[in-house]
């Protein structure tokens, strides 16, 4: 029956509430195998909610859960072969490294030098072999992430559950983790889900995004997709900074009677009009000149709207307040986004 | 406004003589650790250890059988006495034999109920059920211990209760005194037990069940290991108080005796209060012993 074709994950019509709030709403989503999928969105968007319903914490409301082709929505967490990182790790004070990341095949029965193998070629995975002894009370912030994964991993499971593991952790160490769970997830081919508010993360570590909102799916891409051709406002806005233009702006700017939306990086800056064909040229007057490190953001004033440019030393030196400018566009960046 | 800078400069050194007190504690931490621990160390080592000690020497004097004086000379009878004679072991023994029933009886009566509060009730029906628990603490220990003796007797409503099934109340006696300890003291087991497992966080139990326990697996593994401190708090204070109670036996017990009893009856009717202060050290070694075992385990480094 299972084939590579089977999704790791499908759930159908899925709905989650608690008491009269709605969490997650009439949810269809096909998560492929071996797929990293990510599930972004605001707190409260409802993406934890799935990622509860999918390892079992949760009981759905109405629809159905497929785990590789098999209904579980009435299955216990312990019968699902799906395995979670928690947010606050969820590690057992009382048990060392190596018994946290031992204890999924303890309670399967696995005999203890086998269990222990598994572990410690579990713990070197993610580089933690030296502290083995250790208890989790004793480990830094990002040890306890890894040991959060090592123990996760070492059961083998067919999708991984990570709920927004990085959150707790500072931003160097974040950058490095993700380049790690990257790398992991290619080692072991498992499926990966990973919840995250960062869009950042979502658009750098996955190969296909789902941006929540109010309980249901905004948008579902590769993070190219989510971010050259946003389909809502809401995504537009998420997902990296957009300039975005009520319909009555976006007539006074650029004529036309839609929503649209431009990324800063697409906008450039000039002390003269562009006459190009397809090109804008805007006038307008800087009000605020905010220094990046390997750019500067502008913000300038057209016709009364506040526009956001990223500008590149490359293009030239950055202008000084309240100098006139003209902002330049290709016609074809501008993203419609309906009305 | 001629007024004004007269008031103000009376608050003014109100405040600065407040004030220099103030800077000159803040200066010396040890001073300010003497005046916060002064009452408290006076009580402690006044009242407690002080009693505790008398009560130890005492054991050490003897009484005068005629006169009823007692005398200030060292022996070893009264010890001798407890020790050796049949009587004190069978009461020892007896009183050993209740206090662990009661405490198994409480501690097999809070778990499911702590467990339910900490994990399963809502905030609300959490607080009312803590205050149902804490009711019973504000009613007098004589008013609950006759209403048991109402319950238990002959024509009692638990008498009522059984009779159709065939059954009838134990009446007084060591079931009665076992039973209402085990109600008096239950409020000191569930309380411990319930904040022992609600700082046992859900996502831990969530952990155990995600990584394949099921629930009989994630209790053995998990949850008894974490919550053992809070059990054997709780188990001291069954223990303990049912090991000192002489009122419920008296009430409840019929013709039985604890320990209490024995120490009590020497105090009063046979004035002999060495002996007593001897009896009363067996409850004192038994908690000692019992608190060294705990020590040992390891299990209250984790309290």
């Amino acid at each position: 029956m299972r084939s590579d074709t089977t999704p790791a994950i499908k759930l159908v019509g899925l709905q989650k509430k608690f008491g009269s709030t709605i969490a997650v709403e009439n949810l269809d989503l096909e998560i492929r195998q071996g797929e990293f999928f990510s599930m972004l969105g605001p707190s409260g968007s409802g993406k934890t909610t799935v990622l509860r319903l999918i390892a079992g914490f949760e009981l759905a409301s109405a629809g159905t859960v497929f785990l590789d082709g098999k209904d579980v929505t009435q299955s216990a967490p312990f019968d699902r072969d799906v395995n979670t990182v928690f947010q606050d790790y969820a590690l057992f004070p009382h048990m060392n490294v190596i018994e946290n990341v031992a204890y999924g095949l303890r309670v399967r029965g696995v005999g203890k030098a086998e269990r222990l193998a598994a572990a410690a070629e579990a713990l070197a995975t993610v580089q933690l072999a030296a502290l083995a002894s250790r208890k989790p009370s004793e480990l830094s912030g990002g040890q306890r992430q890894r040991v959060a994964l090592a123990r996760a991993i070492a059961v083998r499971p067919k999708v991984l559950l990570l709920d927004e593991p990085l959150g707790a952790l500072d931003l160097k160490l974040r950058e490095q983790m993700q380049i790690e769970l990257k790398e992991l997830q290619r080692k072991l081919g498992i499926t990966f889900i990973f919840v995250t508010h960062d869009q950042e993360e979502a658009l750098t570590l996955s190969d296909r995004v789902a941006v929540f909102n109010n309980g249901r799916i905004e948008q579902l891409g590769t993070p190219r997709e989510l971010y050259e051709e946003p389909a809502s406002s809401f995504v537009a806005g998420f997902v990296g900074t957009s300039n975005i233009f009520s319909t009555s702006e976006s007539q006074k700017l650029v004529g036309t009677s839609s929503v649209v939306s431009i990324r800063p990086e697409r906008l450039r800056l000039s002390e003269a009009a562009s006459h190009d064909t397809g090109t804008v040229s805007l006038a307008g007057q800087v009000q605020e000149v905010i220094y990046l490190g390997a750019a500067v953001r502008v913000i300038v004033l057209c016709e009364q709207i506040p526009i956001t440019v990223l500008h590149q030393f490359d293009y030239g030196p950055a202008p000084e307040r309240e100098a006139s400018v003209f902002v330049s566009f290709k016609r074809t960046d501008l993203v419609s986004l309906g009305n | 406004m001629t007024r004004k800078p007269g008031v103000q400069s009376k608050s003014e050194s109100g405040l600065s003589s407040a004030r220099l007190v103030s800077s000159y504690l803040f200066s010396r931490p040890k001073t300010r650790l003497a005046l916060l621990l002064a009452a408290p160390v006076t009580w402690l080592v006044l009242i407690y250890v002080v009693a505790l000690v008398a009560l130890l020497i005492t054991a050490f004097w003897s009484v005068d059988s005629f006169t009823g004086e007692i005398h200030m000379t060292w022996s070893l009878d009264n010890l001798q006495q407890v020790f050796t004679q049949a009587l004190y072991r069978t009461v020892t023994f007896r009183t050993v034999g209740i206090a662990l029933l009661v405490t198994v009886i409480d501690l097999v009566v809070a778990l499911p109920i702590a467990f339910f509060m900490a994990k399963i009730a809502k905030a609300r029906s959490q607080r009312i059920m803590v205050i149902l628990i804490l009711m019973p603490l504000w009613a007098s220990y004589l008013v609950k211990a006759y209403a048991w003796r109402s319950v238990l007797s002959h024509d009692g409503i638990l008498q009522w209760l059984v009779q159709p099934f065939g059954l009838s109340t134990p009446g007084y006696g060591l079931a009665g005194i076992v039973i209402t300890q085990a109600y008096i003291w239950l409020p000191y087991v569930i309380l411990p037990i319930f904040t022992g497992l609600e700082r046992v966080s859900n996502t831990l139990l969530e952990a155990s069940s995600d990584l394949g326990a099921k629930s009989g697996k994630t209790i053995r593994l998990v949850v008894a290991p974490l919550l053992l401190p809070a059990i054997i708090a709780a188990s001291i204070f069954s223990f303990s108080l049912t090991l000192g109670d002489y009122i419920t036996v008296n009430i409840v017990g019929g013709p039985n005796q604890m320990l209490g009893n024995l120490v009590y009856s020497n105090v009063g009717a046979a004035n002999n209060l060495p002996l007593a202060a001897a009896i009363a050290l067996i409850p004192v070694a038994l908690m000692f012993g019992y608190l060294t075992v705990v020590r040992k385990t390891g299990a209250l480094e984790n309290l």
